[in-house]
């Protein structure tokens, strides 16, 4: 059975780079998220944000996915954000405690508040 | 008086293979619904059913061709088991809380926090010993609020 069922696009608004993350983050997913990341970056992305949609379900090993990603953000000094989580991931984020690393907002628009504001 | 329920099962086969556990979490959280599991605990039931199952098809049954995942679930007393069974070709076992500074600083691999996740989100959660010598890792959760 397929498992890759995840579109990532990437996109930046008022100096935020973001990459949409459409679709469920499994095991197959590492590769087209730190593609993605490590494209930004190239750009020069000092300000991410991992916009989810559409996520019904994140496995224990796409949040491994999401802890690599990390350590080059924290790596690089930049700033990593994420947004459109369902509450019951957001508790999960919580649980592992990937939100002392990652700035948890709602949605797009509030996520984008939040990292221009950190930038003034 | 504490009302007894009458037993309620489920029971579910598949092939070891990644990508069927989403079968799984969509049956029991269907089951879960229909007696009386909590929305939110049914989020909750979903990615711990998933973490399980993977965690049979990778470890328990070495990604071997051929194998199966076997999936109990029974709703007795209010309280929904949920048991999750491979033929233990390997063990594994114990749910250590992960260091995320370890893992974020490459002092420990990111991965390995599914039995963690598992703990956290269910009621209760452990292994039983099988007489086949498979893994069965087992997980309950209350039905109604507990006094």
């Amino acid at each position: 059975m397929l498992d890759d069922d995840l579109s990532v696009h990437i996109r930046e608004r008022e100096g935020v780079a973001i990459i949409d993350l459409i679709g469920d983050v499994t095991t197959f997913a590492e590769e087209k998220i730190t593609g993605a990341y490590n494209e930004v970056s190239r750009r020069g992305a000092r300000n991410i944000l991992l916009n989810f949609r559409q996520n019904d379900y994140i496995k224990s090993a796409g949040i491994a996915i999401l802890i690599g990603v990390v350590t080059e953000v924290n790596r690089r000094n930049q700033r990593l954000a994420v947004s459109g989580l369902s509450q019951h991931f957001q508790k999960i984020f919580r649980m592992v405690g990937l939100a002392q690393y990652i700035d948890i907002y709602q949605d797009e628009d509030e996520a984008i508040r939040g990292l221009t504001a950190a930038m003034t | 008086m504490h009302k007894v329920s009458p037993p309620l099962s489920i029971k579910l086969s598949i092939p070891s293979e990644f990508g069927y556990e989403r079968v799984v979490r969509e049956a029991v959280a269907s089951f879960a619904r229909r007696v009386g599991v909590a929305s939110e605990r049914v989020e909750d039931l979903k990615t711990a059913v998933s973490e399980a199952c993977l965690n049979a098809i990778e470890h328990g049954n070495a990604q071997m061709p051929g194998t199966r995942v076997d999936v109990n679930c029974v709703w007795e007393n209010d309280v929904l088991m949920v048991r999750v069974l491979d033929h233990g070709l390997r063990r594994y076992a114990g749910h250590v809380a992960p260091c995320i500074a370890c893992k974020v600083h490459g002092e420990a691999p990111p991965r390995g926090m599914g039995l963690y996740l598992i703990a956290q989100l269910v009621d209760t959660c452990g292994f039983e010993s099988s007489p086949d010598g498979g893994n069965v890792l087992y997980m309950s959760m209350h039905t109604r609020a507990m006094a």
